[in-house]
């Protein structure tokens, strides 16, 4: 396994006790996580989940307070760590497991798999890359929408929240015609796509009119913008994705990763680093989104073989919905011999307990929603 | 919250009377053929195939239906659910695929509501534990404690090949199912399908 013990670029995340720079993996020493905070006289630990309602994935909240205040939030994701066994496997027994990493995010975690195999193995990716962009931002505008979806719930506004949940499902729908699967499975090769994008562009066309619409009324209403406002307020030079966007780094790796590169597109930021930059961050996004895969032009399929038995080591960064996701292989034989997945959910976390403190309850779910984190993804231990 | 209610109103009815057929997944669903291709998961043995087992992945030669029907009901619902069923989901270790989808059940265009089916946000007001994801050693006491909050007669469902016969990731939690609704993830289709099926709601 490639490690080096000089840090390069920013910080991008954590896998095991491997950290992530731009240009750089870096070995930890012995670090831990440390613990939820002493509590203070007067403090109580309030413990929420790993199952309630309210709670898409397992996961645990011990939550220091006095009473109404939050003086301190520790996530404890480890519930619903999988174990899986993804070492001496090929690349395409591996890539079923990559696709359910974060079912989610899967077009995201196969592409960036693939590339990296790519990029171990020398193979040429020019045919499929634009379709790959087509996947990754119709992901992005679903995880997107969810996200806002999950703020208008948690200011119980149910006409947004219903109007929202059937974008989510129509883009589910326009994902399915495309790739046969609702959530891309099965949809991704090397260099290639298994695909279909004849009714793309109307039916996209259609989510931008109605999310508009949606969007519009949202910031037309006094009390929903209240609510996100100074809400849930944090600014941090490692952050990623659209919470960084937020709180005013340009970081994205539209912009700067070198397997996708997107020419046209133009970064969105705002600087407040509140639940509402992330909301105007990502409805932003939702549109540019669209206007990418209205543009974008993709080349025939080309059906070859790849030899696959070689070997080598070989990365990938792409940016994710919700932030950088990067995989560094080493490949043996075309067997997997060592892997590192840096997902946008381990800053992600980091940053939600950070902007929780010294906010009250009832802002809880508006910051955790902000932040677009999967358990999923977090806690996954290949062996 | 009137300005609301008019803009909803405005947009109309977007529930559809009968989920519209052109757009079921071609998976998961029932496939049919034969294929003597080497299962990932070993769906397929001896020329049969194994909805439960199968990631539906459309690596075989098997061909997709896009008939949405691969569940099984193993007994009768209790009579008093047929007027309101509340349903508890648990995610013992998913990908997360699972968890949306049974959530879609709920989105406008399925209304899951219409039909009887609602949300449990406790297992003390649930009439079935839904299961989903592989087995997680941390989750185990956890869903034991769920299951034993729940009042009687208790049902559970298991969702998804991973909680039915631990998928392509890892080990199925060990559960006597009453109703096995298989995918990966199942789509909502499959979902409302299963459970008015075990409602005695279609035949
Ligand atoms: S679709 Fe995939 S998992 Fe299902 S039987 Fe075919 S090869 Fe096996
Ligand atoms: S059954 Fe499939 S979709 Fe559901 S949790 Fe398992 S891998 Fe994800």
């Amino acid at each position: 396994m490639q490690s080096f013990n000089k840090k390069n670029g920013r910080y991008i995340g954590r896998y095991k006790n491997y950290d992530a720079y731009l240009n750089k993996i870096v070995k930890l020493s012995g670090e831990n996580e440390g613990d939820i905070n002493e509590k203070l006289p007067g403090e109580m630990v309030f413990n929420y989940g790993p199952s309630a309602g309210g709670l898409e994935e397992s996961v645990n909240f011990k939550i220091i307070t006095p009473g109404e205040k939050i003086n301190s939030v520790r996530v404890d994701s480890s519930f619903k760590r999988r174990n899986i066994k993804i070492l001496n496997n090929n690349i395409y027994d591996a890539l079923l497991k990559i696709e359910r990493i974060n079912g989610y995010h899967s077009a995201s975690n196969s592409i960036c798999f693939l590339l990296a195999v790519e990029n171990a193995l020398n193979i040429e990716n020019n045919e499929s890359n634009n379709k790959r962009v087509i996947e990754i931002e119709l992901e992005r505008i679903r995880s997107n929408l969810h996200i806002v979806k999950g703020l208008t719930e948690s200011a119980g506004f149910s006409v947004p929240e219903k109007q929202l949940s059937y974008l989510i499902e129509e883009v589910s729908r326009i994902i399915s015609e495309a790739f046969k699967h609702r959530y891309f499975f099965g949809a991704n090769y090397i260099n290639n796509v298994r695909c279909n994008f004849n009714n793309l562009n109307e039916n996209i066309l259609k989510i931008k009119k109605e999310f508009l619409s949606i969007y519009e009324d949202l910031l037309a209403s006094k009390i929903f913008m209240d609510r996100l406002q100074e809400n849930g307020t944090v600014k941090d030079i490692n952050s990623t994705g659209p919470a960084a966007r937020a709180s005013g780094y340009n970081y994205d790796a539209r912009l700067d990763s070198r397997s996708l590169f997107y020419e046209s597109y133009k970064i969105f930021t705002m600087n407040s680093g509140d639940v509402f930059s992330r909301f105007m961050v990502r409805s932003d996004e939702i549109f540019s989104s669209i206007e990418l895969i209205e543009n974008i032009k993709v080349k025939e399929n080309i059906n070859k073989d790849y030899d696959l038995n070689k070997s080598g080591s070989g990365n990938a960064r792409i940016e994710s919905p919700q932030g950088d996701l990067f995989y560094h292989l080493d490949i043996k034989d075309g067997k997997i011999n060592d892997i590192i997945m840096v997902s946008p959910s381990y800053i992600n976390i980091k940053l939600f307990e950070k902007a929780m403190r010294g906010n009250i309850f009832t802002d809880f779910f508006f910051v955790w929603e902000s932040f677009g984190i999967w358990i999923s993804e977090k806690e996954v231990n290949f062996i | 919250m009137s300005q609301w209610f008019l803009r909803g109103i405005k947009k109309g009815i977007k529930t559809e009377k009968n989920f519209k057929d052109k757009y079921k997944p071609y998976y998961p669903s029932k496939l049919e053929g034969k294929s003597d291709y080497n299962c990932p998961v070993n769906a397929i043995k001896n020329g049969e195939w194994d909805e439960n087992k199968c990631i539906y992945c459309g690596k075989c030669d098997l061909n997709p239906t896009k008939d949405e029907k691969i569940y099984k009901i193993n007994d009768a619902m209790p009579e008093m659910f047929k007027k309101s069923f509340y349903i508890y989901p648990l995610d013992s270790g998913t990908c997360g695929a699972c968890n949306a989808e049974f959530n879609s059940i709920f989105y406008p265009q399925y209304d899951a509501n219409r039909f009887k089916i609602f949300l449990s946000n406790t297992p003390r007001h649930a009439d079935a534990l839904l299961l989903m994801g592989v087995y997680t050693e941390n989750m185990h006491d956890v869903i034991k404690n769920a299951y034993d909050a729940m009042p009687d007669p208790k049902v559970i469902i298991g969702f998804g090949s991973c909680a039915l016969t631990g998928g392509i990731i890892g080990s199925s939690i060990n559960e006597k199912f009453n109703v096995e609704i298989a995918g990966c993830p199942p789509s909502p289709y499959t979902i409302i399908s299963a459970i008015l099926k075990y409602k005695g709601d279609i035949k």
